[in-house]
């Protein structure tokens, strides 16, 4: 007996220790009692740069960001006309980002002050109570300065809560050697191939270790849901909750089937994991659809062969769907100084420091007019790589369809993603879309109640 | 007077650790316990409200969640016997007295040594579809294997991995459970004529019985709560073939911030554990 209650009493402590690991703050969400959102007023709004501009009380201010931005102009920038303000940026990982924002801001952490948020996150974010209101920081000049659909994006239930700073858009990276040695014509920069095209073309370059085509975000809503758009297919129901019937519908399974074959029965995409643009550059890979990043990445270190770029493809039968949306920075609600991170966030999404963030060799394509238009005068930008960014700003301007509406879009898009990721490993379409849409449709009644 | 306060010392003695333990360890449990009755109500402004045993309830008729109990029960119906079993072997080689043993024992520790995150990444990597490991089976003209991407081994891998670290570790256990047992009672057994194998069965493993109650039960709760390999290899992935209790917890709590079904999960698979290590306290209770 005494043996039994000496092994109980270590299992409990051993559980115990996983409950206090998964156990949220008390504070993680808000009572029944403090339920709605703290709104700041106007005033409040509207006064705050002028309060924490004239105090000199020392503010550090944290900001979450991805590890391959680089933020150290803008912080000099910033700190040297706001000597009080420190700005310390915390790096992070692509993937690891969304989870730390969903862990740190549900816990009501009061640590973090400027956030990087996902433009189809800012609902989700917004539906939690979890991002400051921004409608009263930005005046209405500086909402023009960033490209139509951007203010949308960062918009929920009448409330802007997150500004643009970057957008994106997606093109077809191909070595023109390979292409050419294998007797294919390679596309012209505003040329469009279809996907059809593309999938011939692949299996013809597809050889030894060498693969004819994939997609840079293999596995990612962003990239992917474009191919059922094109067929038709709806991203989501009207209301922005329903699924089934939607991400599991007959344009769907077709457009997912097509994504599947590439993987598996015609095998001209690589299942490996190996970012597409590094098999590229390595020999490896003939062509990939990727982000107009990669212009950027590839005028750091370029490819030592001859290679080119041309228009996102779509079906032969289908419409032309362009991905769209990107990186949008918000303003933590539990915030120490909520007003302070706001005046940070208008000067560098609409202020002097977003010339100085696209300056300092920011990856994507940046969401105020004034820097897309300057691509076309810039002496670099008038030969490739960064020619190309031109291209990039000619194809951001052909029906850029946003990824869905919805609170519950991270739900969403994980469990898309899951599927895809089944697909691509060889499970039938049919069967993981079915699977996804029940599951989302299970996520998204939360948000219903 | 002397003798009333001596009866209170040994109490003064643990009150330090027993505050600790109830503020680190106990009050989690009410908290989590508590979490599980509660859900967020969107219509009503994010506003956390009380549903009583809901979350229980929808759990109960949640597809995914029967799914990852299945995973987790089969999980540990495999790797608990297996881990025991190799650590038991690997006890008895490096007990052996044999020059330079101590250098195995060392070698043996290392995947110990390493970080679970560390060993994960690597095995990442040599398990990729063009990893080192399908690089080797080439060398034999074995066709590529999915050992991450197939439901078929996705959950071997996962076992592999973890017991690849487990292993050592709960030799270190039973090692010192073997080396407990006095030469004199091996020395009597060969006196009365036992061989190799009665002595195994009728001395050593009776001997042990300890050490090897104490490293299942161990092993048990250590493989329920088993979640870096799944979050940095599979991600609960393909189809929730890996997708244990403890990964999906996770994903409902800190991915979708739904606390209250996390914290029923977790609640749940408490129980689940609490009966399947009184069953093992039970079978190896002293009589």
């Amino acid at each position: 007996m005494r043996n039994l209650i000496k092994m109980i009493t270590i299992f409990v402590l051993a559980l115990s220790m996983l409950l206090a690991a998964c156990s949220p703050k008390p504070q993680a969400t808000q009572s029944a009692e403090t339920s709605e959102p703290e709104v700041p007023t106007e005033a409040a709004v509207t006064e705050a740069p002028t309060i924490s501009a004239s105090t000199d009380e020392p503010i550090t201010l944290t900001w979450l960001i991805l590890e391959f931005w680089n933020p150290d102009n803008v912080i000099a920038a910033y700190q040297k006309e706001h000597p009080n303000v420190t700005i310390k940026a915390e790096k992070i990982g692509f993937a690891d980002l969304f989870q730390q924002n969903q862990i740190r801001l549900g816990a009501g952490d009061d640590s973090l002050d400027i956030v990087s948020v996902d433009a189809p996150l800012v609902a989700s974010y917004g539906a939690r109570g979890w991002l400051y209101p921004l409608n009263s920081t930005f005046s209405s000049e500086e909402i023009d300065t960033w490209v139509p659909g951007a203010v949308e994006a960062g918009t929920y239930n009448e409330q802007f809560l997150a500004a643009p700073q970057h957008t994106s858009t997606q093109l077809l990276f191909y070595n023109k050697d390979m292409l050419e040695a294998a007797g294919i014509t390679p596309p012209g920069e505003d040329e469009r191939w279809t996907w059809e095209q593309v999938a011939a073309n692949a299996q013809q370059l597809t050889h030894d270790d060498v693969y004819g085509f994939t997609w840079e975000q293999t596995t990612a809503a962003y990239q992917l849901l474009p191919l059922p758009l094109s067929l038709g297919g709806n991203a989501i129901g009207p209301d922005g909750f329903t699924v089934d019937g939607v991400v599991n519908s007959e344009e769907w399974v077709n457009a997912f089937t097509f994504y599947g074959d590439a993987f598996n029965s015609l095998g001209y995409a690589p299942k490996s994991d190996t970012p597409a643009n590094e098999m590229f550059k390595n020999g490896k890979l003939a062509m990939f659809v990727g982000g107009s990043w990669n212009n950027l990445v590839f005028s750091w270190g370029p490819p030592e062969f001859n290679w080119g770029v041309s228009r996102f493809p779509y079906f032969e039968e289908g419409e032309t769907v362009i991905p769209t949306g990107g990186w949008h920075f918000g303003v933590n609600a539990n915030s120490a100084h909520p007003e302070a991170a706001a005046e940070f966030v208008r000067w560098l999404s609409a202020g002097e420091g977003a010339d100085i963030w696209w300056g300092a060799d920011s990856y994507d394509m940046p969401a105020q007019k004034s820097i897309i238009e300057s691509f076309s005068t810039l002496p670099e930008f008038q030969t490739p790589p960064l020619y190309f960014m031109q291209v990039a700003a000619r194809e951001a301007t052909v029906n850029p369809v946003p990824r869905p509406v919805t609170p519950g879009y991270l739900e969403y898009e994980q469990l898309l993603n899951a599927a895809f990721n089944d697909i691509r490993n060889g499970a039938d379409p049919k069967q993981a879309l079915d699977t996804a849409a029940q599951r989302i449709a299970q996520e998204m009644a939360k948000y219903q109640k | 007077m002397l003798v009333k306060r001596e009866r209170w010392t040994p109490y003064l003695f643990i009150l330090p650790a027993l505050l600790i333990l109830g503020v680190f360890r106990f009050w989690p449990i009410v908290i989590g316990l508590s979490e599980s009755f509660y859900s967020i109500s969107f219509l009503q402004g994010g506003a956390k409200v009380f549903t009583g045993l809901d979350n229980y309830k929808s759990l109960l008729g949640d597809p995914v969640f029967i799914k990852s109990v299945q995973v987790s029960v089969l999980f540990n119906l495999i790797i608990n016997p297996l881990q025991i079993l190799l650590s038991l072997g690997l006890a008895f080689l490096v007990n052996q007295r044999v020059r330079g043993v101590e250098f195995f024992r060392s070698i043996y520790l290392i995947p110990v040594a390493i970080s679970i995150n560390v060993s994960s990444l690597l095995w990442k990597l040599i398990l990729d579809d063009s990893g080192m490991a399908n690089g080797i089976l080439s060398l034999f003209e074995i066709g590529k294997q999915p050992f991450l991407d197939s439901t078929s081994q996705a959950l071997w891998s996962i076992i592999g991995i973890a017991s690849w670290i487990g292993v050592p570790f709960w030799m270190l256990f039973l090692l010192a459970g073997l080396q407990g047992i006095p030469a004199q009672i091996y020395e009597a057994a060969e006196m009365d004529g036992a061989n190799g194998m009665t002595k195994l069965f009728r001395v050593t493993l009776p001997l042990m019985r300890n050490s090897i109650g104490f490293v299942l039960i161990a092993d048990t709760i250590s493989n329920f709560l088993l979640f870096v390999p799944v979050y940095m290899l599979t991600q609960g992935g393909p189809e929730l073939s890996t997708n244990l209790v403890m990964y999906e917890a996770y994903r409902r709590g800190m991915i979708y911030g739904d606390f209250g079904t996390s914290a029923a999960m977790v609640m749940m698979q408490l129980c689940i554990v609490i009966f399947v290590v009184l069953i093992q306290s039970y079978l190896f209770r002293e009589k």
